[in-house]
C-alpha cells in the first residue's frame, strides 16, 4: 500500500486532474439536475393533463432506464449519424436528464404534502400561478425535499465515475491508469473508495447543515 | 350604497345543482352572513365571487362593475376582496409578518420596509404584533386566524369574505371571532360571512341569510330568522344543530372506549406482543 501511495505521489498531476474532472462534473450535474427537476416539476403541476403525461411519461422513462444506455447511445451511436460530442458533454447531457427526472419525482412527491388550501388561499390574494409556484409551492417543496435532493448529490458524486466508461477522465479513470502501470489493484480500487467515502461525507456534512437549517418550520426531522 | 350585487347566481357542476339561482346585495359597510348546512352551497358562493370557480349562469356586480363577463381581469379582482379561509391558510414557511407582507411585496410592488411598517401595523389592528416573527406552526389556531385577518385587511380591501371562520376553532376561540367581527364592523368593515354555526350566526349580528340546496330561503335579521315565525328550514336546521351539539360530547367521550374494544381474536393478541 505505501508503494502504491508513493506511486500517486509520483503522478499526482495525474490524479489531481482526475479529481478536479470528478468533482467538477459532480458540481456541473447537480447544478442542472436541479434546475432541470424544478423545470420538470414546473410543468408537471401546472397546464392540463396532457402536458402532465408528457412529464410523467419523462420522469418514468429517464428513471427506468439505465444511465449507461444513454451515456454510450450519444457517445458511441451518435457519431455514426455524424454527431460527435465529448466525453464531458455527453456526461453532462445524460447525467442532467436522469438527474432532473429524478429530481422532479421528489418534488411532486413532496408537493403532494403541501395544504391545498395554501394554495388556494395564495390565488385568492391575486397572485399568478407563476407566482404561487415561486413564492408558495418552490420554497415549502425545497425544504421538504432537502433530505432526497443532497442524496441525490452523493449519488451524483459517485455516480459520475461511470463517466470513465465514456472515455472521461475523472478519478476512477485515473486510478484505473495507476493500477494498470502497477499492477496494484486492490490497492488502487481501495484508494478509490476511501476517496470517494471522503468525499461523500463532506457532502453528508453539508447536508445535514442545510436540512438544520431549511427544516420547514412545524416539520418534524425524522431521526 | 350597494357593493355587491348577486342576481340569480347559478352553478352545475357534474349534472349536479351547487347553486340555484341565488341573489342578494351587501352594501358598503355591512355585515351579511350566510348561514347554512354543510353542502349548502355556501363556500362555492364565496369562490364564485371572486372568480375561484366559475358560475354557469347569472350575474355579479362588484364596485358597479360585472366581474362574471370576459375581459375582467381576475388578479385585480380578487386583491379587491380579503378572503379569509376555514382553516386559515396562512403560508407555512414564512413568519406571521411575511405572511402579511407577501402580497404587499410581490402584487403591490411595495419596498420592503413600507411593506412592513404597514404589515405591522395590521398585525397591531388584530393585537398580533407581538406574535410578527413566529411562524403558523407556533401559533394558536385563534392567533392563526388574526394572522389571517390581518394579511387579508393588508391590502385594503373592499369586502372581507370569510369561510367558515370559526368551524377550526373551539368555543372560546369562536367568541374572540365573533369580537373581530363586531371591531371590523364598528372600523364600517364590508364583510360577507358564511357559517353553520348558530352560534355564530346569531352573535355576529348582521341580517343573515339562509342558503340550503343552492337557493336562500329565508333573509332577516337574526330575532326575526331565528324568532317564533321562522321559516321551517331553518327550524329544522336549529333543531338538528342544536341536538347535534347535545349529544356530541357523550358520543366523543365513549369513542376511545369502543376502539378499544377487541376487533376480533387477533386484535388485542396483536397489541400485546408489541
Amino acid at each position: 500500500m505505501a508503494s502504491f501511495l508513493a506511486l500517486m505521489l509520483e503522478y499526482w498531476p495525474q490524479v489531481l486532474s482526475g479529481l478536479g474532472n470528478t468533482l467538477l462534473l459532480a458540481a456541473v450535474i447537480s447544478v442542472t439536475g436541479l434546475a432541470g427537476g424544478v423545470v420538470v416539476f414546473y410543468l408537471a403541476i401546472s397546464g392540463g393533463p396532457l402536458r402532465r403525461r408528457l412529464t410523467e411519461g419523462y420522469i418514468s422513462f429517464f428513471i427506468g432506464t439505465p444511465l449507461i444506455v444513454l451515456l454510450f447511445l450519444m457517445y458511441y451511436g451518435l457519431p455514426q449519424w455524424g454527431l460527435k460530442l465529448t466525453p464531458f458533454t455527453v456526461a453532462v447531457i445524460g447525467f442532467t436528464l436522469n438527474v432532473a427526472a429524478y429530481n422532479a419525482r421528489y418534488l411532486m412527491t413532496a408537493f403532494r404534502g403541501l395544504d391545498p388550501d395554501e394554495l388556494q388561499a395564495a390565488r385568492a390574494q391575486g397572485f399568478s400561478d407563476l407566482q404561487v409556484f415561486q413564492l408558495v409551492i418552490l420554497p415549502q417543496v425545497m425544504r421538504l425535499s432537502v433530505p432526497a435532493l443532497t442524496n441525490q448529490v452523493i449519488l451524483n458524486l459517485k455516480d459520475s465515475s461511470i463517466a470513465f466508461l465514456i472515455q472521461y477522465a475523472e478519478f476512477f479513470a485515473q486510478m484505473q491508469d495507476l493500477a494498470i502501470r502497477s499492477f496494484r489493484f486492490l490497492d488502487a480500487y481501495l484508494v478509490a473508495g476511501a476517496v470517494y467515502l471522503a468525499l461523500v461525507s463532506v457532502v453528508v456534512v453539508a447536508a445535514r447543515w442545510l436540512e438544520r437549517r431549511y427544516v420547514l418550520p412545524g416539520v418534524r426531522r425524522a431521526r | 350604497m350597494t357593493l355587491l350585487s348577486v342576481q340569480d347566481l347559478k352553478l352545475e357542476y357534474d349534472g349536479r345543482i351547487i347553486l340555484d339561482g341565488v341573489s342578494f346585495d351587501l352594501a358598503q359597510g355591512e355585515l351579511k352572513v350566510i348561514m347554512g348546512p354543510s353542502g349548502s352551497g355556501k363556500s362555492t358562493l364565496l369562490r364564485c365571487l371572486n372568480r375561484l370557480a366559475t358560475p354557469t349562469g347569472g350575474r355579479v356586480v362588484f364596485e358597479g362593475r360585472d366581474v362574471l363577463g370576459p375581459g375582467v381581469d381576475e388578479r385585480a379582482l380578487r386583491q379587491r376582496i380579503g378572503f379569509v379561509f376555514q382553516n386559515f391558510a396562512l403560508y407555512r414557511h414564512l413568519t406571521a409578518l411575511q405572511n402579511v407582507t407577501l402580497a404587499l411585496r410581490h402584487l403591490r410592488r411595495m419596498p420592503a420596509a413600507e411593506a412592513d411598517e404597514r404589515a405591522l401595523r395590521q398585525l397591531a389592528r388584530m393585537d398580533m404584533q407581538a406574535h410578527a416573527h413566529k411562524y403558523p406552526a407556533q401559533l394558536s389556531g385563534g392567533q392563526k386566524q388574526r394572522v389571517a385577518i390581518a394579511r387579508a385587511l393588508a391590502m385594503d380591501p373592499a369586502v372581507l369574505f370569510f369561510d367558515e371562520p370559526t368551524s377550526a376553532l373551539d368555543p372560546l376561540m369562536s367568541r374572540e371571532v365573533v369580537n373581530i367581527l363586531h371591531q371590523l364592523r364598528d372600523e364600517r368593515v364590508s364583510m360577507l360571512c358564511v357559517t353553520h354555526d348558530l352560534y355564530l350566526a346569531r352573535a355576529a349580528g348582521g341580517r343573515v341569510m339562509f342558503l340550503d340546496e343552492g337557493r336562500i330561503h329565508a333573509e332577516g335579521e337574526v330575532d326575526e330568522l331565528f324568532g317564533p315565525n321562522a321559516d321551517p328550514r331553518v327550524r329544522a336546521f336549529f333543531h338538528q344543530e342544536l341536538r347535534q351539539a347535545q349529544t356530541a360530547q357523550p358520543i366523543d367521550a365513549a369513542q376511545p372506549m369502543d376502539q378499544a374494544q377487541p376487533a376480533g381474536p387477533s386484535g388485542p393478541a396483536g397489541l400485546a406482543e408489541r
